[in-house]
């Protein structure tokens, strides 16, 4: 990225101290936000979201595993963020690792809570099929096509996306848990299914599956839980939301925080080098708690009419 | 412990299947329960730090909280790899690895990635980069054995090699970890209870000029309880940075007799 003057860094600093930004938005206003679920075909569940010039595409992928040893009654979730070189030739190669690294764990920080599984966004206990021997594991994959500053937001998003337009399963124990009947369901365009899982009796030993293709139902997930990303960045002695890359190359710190529906924090991050008074972490802490309202309300609606899209279709 | 007879078992390690059906040490409705070293809950684990634990190294740190055994070196300042560019400040490179027989179960002694940033990011407010142009300051962090914590002790070590190695900075930092488990809030958690915590808040802090330079939340929190879990932990912070500066002290009394 070109480097800016100092003119148009005092420019960036004056105007947000008096509540204007440089493409005329207020400190806490954010910009258009694009939605297109469905994407992706082949995945179970699929978005892309555009804020700006930042644009992410994300996609969630389910496959059947097996539980980790000290966790038999919950299944997996992988977070994964690549950083195409199409978003900046310094991507390419071994060069966007770091950022890619750091994005991935701060988003596995905000969506997964607690390592007993409380406060998660996504419940791991209902991924899970055979307790102790088969679960669903979900892989979350997302690839930054764009970036123009605030790409955690967007990932946050694009994965509440995804995910609100994947299944949930229903597993269905009748007897006990010899043979194991599949029920694959197809992904249609956005409403994938995970399949309905049905264990019968039967003869042989353990580790039999059988896969069999039916193309019916498919449950919603329940995304309702899964909190949004609000990433505020100080400049100055002012907090902005969604900040451009420009912008972002003149602030202090950032603190990204994770806000769900109720209001409780589920994850809070710190990024930048210059230390913050604690006071001011606990001010930016209810900013962005009035701020996910209006993000949270936004994604709703698109969920809504991309629903409401498909039911015609 | 393992060991079936007839079996080739190469690993000393206690079999897995013991452990599956032990119950979690914690549970909701339990108000009496307590911890497993017997700690109080908003009590530490006592700190164990000296520095000058490595002789090639220009300053280095070793500390002990409880089983959390760190020892970090700092090479530097030194010239920067030919290939990056010219800076006008200096650079810090921070590593933080661990053993293979740092984790009870012997693993890959990998290289944590996300460690190492984010032990960049706690120091980078801290140090003050233009006293040392053009060159570059490695930390590097070991874990000899992971009893819990792991990253706030790391970092509290880091910023103690770095005193030694007498690169200025503007504060020691000190860092300490919370868990939440239920209702409660335990603070400096043990390996056992951060695989059964809620959600953990980790400060690292720097006590003279009273700024947090990093924060971390993991799990669901309400605000009141993020301002109590703050208020600990810089209280915590506080205390640590002052047995740090003691260790400093008695360091150089020490090598001046």
């Amino acid at each position: 990225m070109v480097g800016l003057s100092l003119g148009e860094k005092h420019f960036i600093q004056g105007g947000i101290a008096q509540d204007l930004r440089s493409d005329g938005r207020k400190r806490l206003t954010y910009r258009p936000l694009y939605v297109e679920t469905g994407v992706i075909p082949q995945a179970n569940g699929s978005a892309r979201v555009r804020i700006g010039a930042t644009e992410v595409v994300s996609s969630v992928k389910a496959e059947l595993g097996k539980p980790g040893s000290l966790q038999p009654d919950k299944g997996r979730v992988t977070i994964y963020v690549d950083c195409s070189p199409t978003a900046a030739p310094m991507f390419e190669g071994r060069g966007g690792d770091e950022l890619s690294t750091d994005l991935s764990v701060a988003l596995q920080r905000c969506l997964l809570g607690g390592k007993s599984g409380a406060g998660a966004g996504i419940d791991l206990s209902s991924l899970i099929v055979v307790e102790g021997k088969i679960c669903w594991d979900l892989y979350i994959d997302c690839l930054v096509i764009s970036s123009d500053g605030n790409l955690l937001d967007t990932l946050g998003a694009a994965i509440k996306l995804a995910a609100s337009f994947l299944i949930s399963f229903v597993t269905d124990m009748r007897n006990s848990n010899n043979i194991i009947l599949i029920l694959f369901l197809k992904a249609a365009l956005s409403n994938t299914g995970i399949p309905r899982v049905h264990v019968a009796a039967g003869a042989s030993g353990d580790d039999n599956t059988e896969v069999d293709i039916s193309d019916e139902e498919f449950l919603q997930f329940d995304t309702s839980d899964i909190p949004v990303i609000v990433t505020l960045t100080k400049i100055g002695r002012h907090y902005i939301v969604d900040a451009t890359s420009e912008e972002e190359s003149e602030m202090n710190s950032a603190v990204s925080i994770s806000v769900n529906r109720k209001g409780h924090i589920c994850g809070l991050t710190k990024r930048g080098g210059a230390g913050l008074d604690p006071s001011i972490i606990l001010d930016m802490i209810s900013v962005a708690k009035h701020v996910s309202e209006q993000l949270i309300n936004k994604l709703d609606s698109e969920i809504a009419a991309a629903e409401a899209g498909e039911e015609e279709s | 412990m393992a060991g079936r007879p007839g079996t080739n078992q190469t690993s000393y390690s206690p079999s897995l299947k013991t452990q599956k059906g032990r119950p979690p040490i914690f549970k909701d409705g339990d108000t009496d329960w307590v911890r497993p070293d017997g700690r109080g809950f908003h009590q530490c684990r006592p700190a164990f730090i000296r520095t000058g634990a490595v002789n090639a190294a220009s300053g280095s740190a070793y500390a002990e909280f409880g089983n959390t055994k760190v020892i970090v070196s700092v090479f530097g300042p030194r010239e920067s790899k030919k290939a990056m560019m010219y800076s006008d400040i200096g650079r810090l490179n921070c590593n933080v690895s661990y053993t293979t027989f740092a984790t009870p179960v012997r693993s890959q002694g990998s290289d944590h990635k996300e460690f190492s940033s984010m032990l960049h990011k706690a120091l980078e407010g801290a140090v003050i980069l233009e006293t040392f142009p053009k060159t570059t300051v490695d930390v590097f962090a070991l874990v000899l054995e992971s009893g819990g914590s792991d990253l706030p002790v790391v970092i509290s070590c880091a910023s103690l090699a770095l005193a030694d190695a007498g690169i200025l900075m503007y504060d020691l930092v000190a860092s300490v970890s919370l868990s939440c488990l239920g209702k409660n809030l335990v603070i400096d958690p043990i390996l056992e209870e951060e695989s059964y915590q809620d959600g953990s808040l980790m400060v690292t802090f720097m006590p003279s000029r009273y700024e947090v330079t990093q924060l971390t939340v993991t799990g669901e929190w309400s605000t009141p309880k993020i301002n109590e879990g703050m208020q600990l932990c810089l209280d915590a912070c506080s205390k640590l940075a002052k047995i740090m500066r003691s260790c400093l002290k008695e360091a150089t009394t020490t090598s001046q007799e």
